[in-house]
């Protein structure tokens, strides 16, 4: 095969990873500030996907005011997720994961009798529903978009992470909570913060992605199983980890499953398996034996 | 939460789960009179085929409306279940629908896994089931082929799409090859097969590498255009495919994005039937696909069913999903005229097997003797702008299965 | 010294009181068994007898999660060996029940032994996410390999068990459901007694402290790997039920969602109890099968509901609601007793970071 049939997979790989990247971030800083494994994660982007879809209506305004709405929605249902599980500290993650599986299982009911059992997608502007001739390959120009937003994303997002006080005081608060509350900061409130941006982060995720994916029923099971697999592999609470962790994702969906196209349905969950078993020693969330 | 506990208090557990089976029991019911019947409709109402549930919820009740809320001359109290996802929910709301609800027949049925299972519970309790989509292969057990009699279906066979259009793809490709991708499940392999064996004995050749269609992760996968770049390195001359919801949506999107846009997509007709073609949009446009309903046929039902489509307020064009539930309540509502007296499953069946022909939106079937579905016109559809929405626009007739 | 004897006697004492009120919830579930399978609705017994399977499962989990202190998902693994290996000795015209059940209780120990090889030398999120790998994994192949599963759609119709050759086949639906609460119950008696007495005690040193429990000479690893295997014999006993009372199955049936509804139905349970795993496991079911009938399409919302309200209204699990409606009894029962046995109840899946 010539060298360029990668290029296209690739590219392809690298924005859905991207994206995918957006989507776990907010996961693993949620888990990783916050301590809460939150399973109604994924019903959050499939939230910011149907708020854009039924927002976007082809002009650009609309679009601004789509990605805007989503993750506005995203950061309120992180605040309802933070209120709901500040009552939770100290009675372990098992009781975490049965109340935000069934705040997951009541959105997603409560999200398809809003917008019905469809998959949406939104109504984009027409420049932005065409193709691009590169390398002898077509390539949409949405994807391309998407692309840019999300390094846009992803750069601002480690800059805040890293520049700011209070990303300093995220990444402090994941690092040791006690030292946090020595300073006379308030770990409840960052818990919160983070929730929220964390939710944020979803609806963000949710409205960028419906132009590619669609969102329907499936959207949020899906969505949280991808990210769930990010953060375990990414090390949980590591953004870099979660952001290297993506791309791979992205890529062994794309390049991965065509080249291999007998273990297509095997991959993923076996990348992950592999990964986990190789690197058992050097992951943050694991329990001293 | 270690202390000792007294023993009885611990018993509350499994006692409280004893009495909400209790609660359930208590409110039975069952009086059966000969001027009302009771039907179960199950369909898809929450999980991934809600949407081809709802349709044919649709289908059904529309019938019942355009005909006094009665078939055969009695009421109709009609019973919903919700067949979910598949087996795992959908037998035990089969389950209560026979035996709680005692209704007289059951249909509906989304999926084919589902109809697989619940046939098996039908049969026992000889009450007929007039499935309204999926009809799987019925894969005999141990040996032994399975009992029939009491399973219908006013649909099709999955294959049958892929055997009525092969014969025009052929000709429209002449030497050419023909790249086959369809998603991985025994749904998506019927559908394949039914293309790729007939089109190959017809002399036809497969672009796919090994001769072999390719399957995709379903329904994990959301992206295909890896897979269309791929198949686009095969240089096909047409493409076929089926997809159906979700899935659909997302193929028909990104084919028009890939390499292969320019390439003729022919498919089963699901691929572009319905809601998914509004998500769809434009990208759909020129798709041609085969199925046994146009919206546009011109038979002088179809022009009523359609206009009272409209006039029930559901917004869109009616489906082969709603068609074919609506043609369940045609059957039943013969079958039903038929029997005298009290109505029991093995008289209702009895009586379904003589329905004879039925007048139909699709242009009138019958049901074939031994296969219990229906002998029908398979059409040839084109996407095109019908007025101001897209529409699965009637090209010409293909060909009438089962042949024999 | 003095304070581990003082442990050694609250242990004691804790597993009499214990194990003495898990006979009773016993007692009580066969009780409850009787008087659905006296009722003379068929409907009813269907639906019970539905429901013993994934109780059998939730059990098995509850041993892992509750005892091992392992949160699992891959419990799956062993129940799908049992069914799959049950559904093709059916097929094969091999109906005896205690055929069945021995070689689905093999199938799921082999299966469970050889993953527990690998899966337990991992703790915490990554046991959790490792085991949900292995649901994935199961149901993929479930899936993939036809010639065993019958592919996607799965198998159907598969011939009823019989006691013993001679007897007829069990169809009943009261027979069907008395059988399968007589094997589910013995399964659980049976794990009850095994994770009894002394074996209780050890489990409990292991997660309360794992370093001071191998450092005291105990065979960490080979304990858990026992426990895990054994819960995988009981899953595969779960799996036989399946078979037993559905006469069908599909990849579906013993994939993620099936893993999720068990572990969340131990959690409600309140882990370490085994009947109250199983009461969590039916309260679930009767929730998605039997209440959300009456409200087609909305499964989802009221076991959503369900679930949430099981955190507020029940921390700590089912079993735990009588342990708090009691009067707390504290002169016997120092303090880090409760802790020491309490805490593995609630098994965190992280640890500090």
């Amino acid at each position: 095969m010539r060298v360029d049939a990668y290029l296209i997979p690739v590219v392809d790989g690298v924005a859905y990873g991207l994206l995918l990247a957006i989507a776990a971030a907010g996961l693993t800083v949620a888990f990783g500030a916050g301590g809460v494994l939150n399973l109604a994660h994924g019903t959050l982007i499939a939230a910011g996907g149907y708020i854009a879809a039924a927002t976007s209506s082809g002009t650009w305004p609309s679009l601004a005011a789509a990605v805007a709405l989503a993750a506005i929605a995203g950061a309120a249902g992180g605040g309802v997720l933070a209120a709901a599980t500040a009552g939770l500290r100290g009675r372990g993650h098992l009781d975490q994961a049965l109340l935000t599986f069934g705040v997951a299982l009541i959105g997603g009911d409560l999200l398809t009798t809003v917008y019905g059992p469809d998959t949406l997608r939104p109504r984009l502007p027409a420049t932005l529903e065409g193709t691009v001739e590169a390398a002898g390959h077509r390539y949409p120009v949405d994807r391309l978009a998407v692309l840019v937003i999300a390094v846009l994303v992803v750069a601002a997002g480690y800059v805040v992470l890293h520049r700011t006080r209070a990303g300093r005081l995220i990444r402090a608060t994941v690092d040791d909570r006690a030292m946090v509350a020595g300073i006379g900061v308030n770990p409840r409130l960052v818990d919160a913060a983070v929730l929220m941006c964390a939710g944020a982060l979803a609806g963000l995720a949710g409205a960028l992605s419906t132009p590619i994916l669609g969102v329907g029923p499936g959207t949020a099971d899906t969505a949280l199983l991808l990210s769930l697999i990010i953060v375990v592999c990414g090390g949980l609470g590591s953004v870099p980890g979660a952001l290297a962790a993506a791309l791979a994702v992205g890529v062994v969906q794309t390049l991965g499953v065509t080249s291999f196209p007998q273990l297509a349905p095997y991959l993923l969950v076996g990348a992950m398996t592999v990964v986990l078993l190789v690197r058992r020693r050097s992951l943050p969330g694991q329990a001293a034996a | 939460m270690a202390h000792p506990i007294p023993r009885v208090r611990r018993g509350l557990a499994a006692t409280a789960a004893a009495g909400l089976l209790l609660a359930g029991a208590a409110c039975s019911s069952g009086a059966a009179d000969t001027t009302t019947v009771r039907v179960g409709l199950l369909v898809s109402l929450s999980g991934t085929y809600a949407t081809v549930g709802e349709d044919m919820q649709r289908g059904f009740k529309l019938y019942l409306d355009t005909h006094g809320g009665k078939l055969g001359g009695r009421k109709v109290d009609l019973i919903v279940g919700d067949e979910g996802d598949g087996p795992a929910t959908a037998v035990p709301a089969a389950q209560k629908l026979l035996e709680r609800d005692r209704v007289v027949a059951l249909t509906g049925l989304v999926g084919g896994a589902t109809v697989d299972k619940v046939q098996t519970l039908t049969t026992e309790k000889k009450i007929p089931l007039v499935g309204a989509n999926a009809r799987p292969a019925f894969t005999p057990v141990g040996g032994k082929p399975r009992d029939l009699a009491y399973t219908w279906h006013t649909s099709y066979n999955s294959d049958e799409p892929g055997i009525a259009i092969a014969e025009y793809v052929k000709a429209q490709v002449g030497d050419g090859e023909v790249y086959a991708i369809g998603p991985d499940y025994q749904g998506g392999y019927d559908e394949l097969r039914g293309f790729t064996d007939t089109f190959t004995r017809l002399g036809g050749k497969l672009a796919n590498p090994d001769g072999k269609t390719t399957f995709t992760p379903f329904p994990s996968t959301e992206n295909f255009l890896p897979y269309l770049n791929k198949a686009a390195e095969t240089k096909p001359k047409a493409v076929y495919t089926f997809y159906a919801g979700a899935a659909a949506v997302a193929f028909v999107k990104q084919y028009a994005q890939s390499d292969l846009r320019d390439v003729p997509l022919y498919a089963a007709g699901f691929l572009t039937e319905g809601s998914v073609l509004t998500a769809q949009g434009p990208a759909a446009t020129g798709i041609r696909n085969v199925l046994n309903y146009s919206p546009t046929l011109p038979n002088p039902t179809n022009q009523e069913f359609v206009a009272a489509w409209s006039a029930a307020g559901h917004t869109g064009q009616p489906t082969t999903f709603a068609m074919a539930s609506y043609d369940a309540a045609a059957v039943l509502d013969r079958a039903l005229a038929a029997v005298d007296g009290e109505v029991t499953g093995e008289k209702l069946n009895t009586a379904i097997g003589q329905v004879g022909r039925i007048v139909s939106p699709r242009g009138d079937w019958q049901f074939h003797p031994i296969e219990r579905r229906p002998v029908q016109r398979w059409y040839l559809r084109e996407v095109k702008a019908d007025g101001p929405v897209l529409s699965n626009v009637l090209v010409q007739d293909l060909t009438t299965l089962p042949t024999t | 010294m003095s304070r581990q004897a003082g442990r050694g006697v609250a242990e004691a004492l804790t597993t009499w009181h214990r194990s003495g009120s898990t006979w009773v919830a016993l007692g009580v579930a066969a009780a409850a068994v009787g008087v659905v399978a006296l009722s003379a609705d068929a409907y009813l017994h269907a639906t019970a007898a539905r429901m013993l399977p994934l109780a059998l499962l939730a059990v098995s989990v509850a041993v892992v999660t509750g005892h091992a202190g392992l949160p699992t998902l891959g419990q799956v693994a062993p129940y799908a060996a049992g069914a799959y290996t049950t559904a093709r000795l059916a097929l094969a015209g091999v109906e005896q029940a205690a055929v069945h059940l021995l070689t689905a209780a093999v199938a799921g120990a082999v299966l469970a032994g050889l993953l527990g090889v690998v899966l337990i030398r991992y703790r915490g999120t990554v046991f959790l996410m490792l085991s949900l790998g292995v649901a994935e994994l199961t149901a993929i192949t479930a899936a993939q390999w036809r010639q065993v599963s019958g592919g996607t759609d799965g198998l159907a119709g598969i011939p009823a068990v019989r006691l013993a050759p001679g007897l007829p086949p069990l169809v009943a639906d009261r027979a069907v459901l008395l059988y399968a609460a007589a094997v589910a119950l013995c399964a659980t008696v049976g794990a009850v007694i095994l994770l009894g007495g002394e074996r209780r005690m050890l489990l409990s040193a292991v997660r309360g402290n794992e370093a001071r429990a191998r450092a005291s000479g105990h065979r960490v690893t080979a304990y858990l790997w026992a426990v895990h295997t054994g819960a995988g014999a009981i899953a595969g006993i779960g799996g036989a039920l399946l078979i037993h009372t559905h006469r069908w199955i599909t990849p579906a049936d013993v994939g993620f969602a099936t893993a999720a509804l068990a572990l969340l139905a131990v959690v409600i349970g309140g882990a370490a109890s085994l009947p109250g795993a199983a009461a969590g496991a039916i309260a679930v079911l009767a929730v998605r099968d039997v209440i959300a009938v009456w409200l087609p399409g909305h499964a989802p919302l009221l076991l959503g509901a369900l679930f949430v309200a099981a955190v507020y209204l029940l921390p700590g699990g089912l079993t735990a609601l009588s342990a708090r409606l009691r009067p707390p009894t504290p002169s016997r029962r120092p303090n880090h007793v409760a802790h020491a046995s309490g805490s593995p109840a609630r098994p965190t899946a992280r640890s500090t970071p």
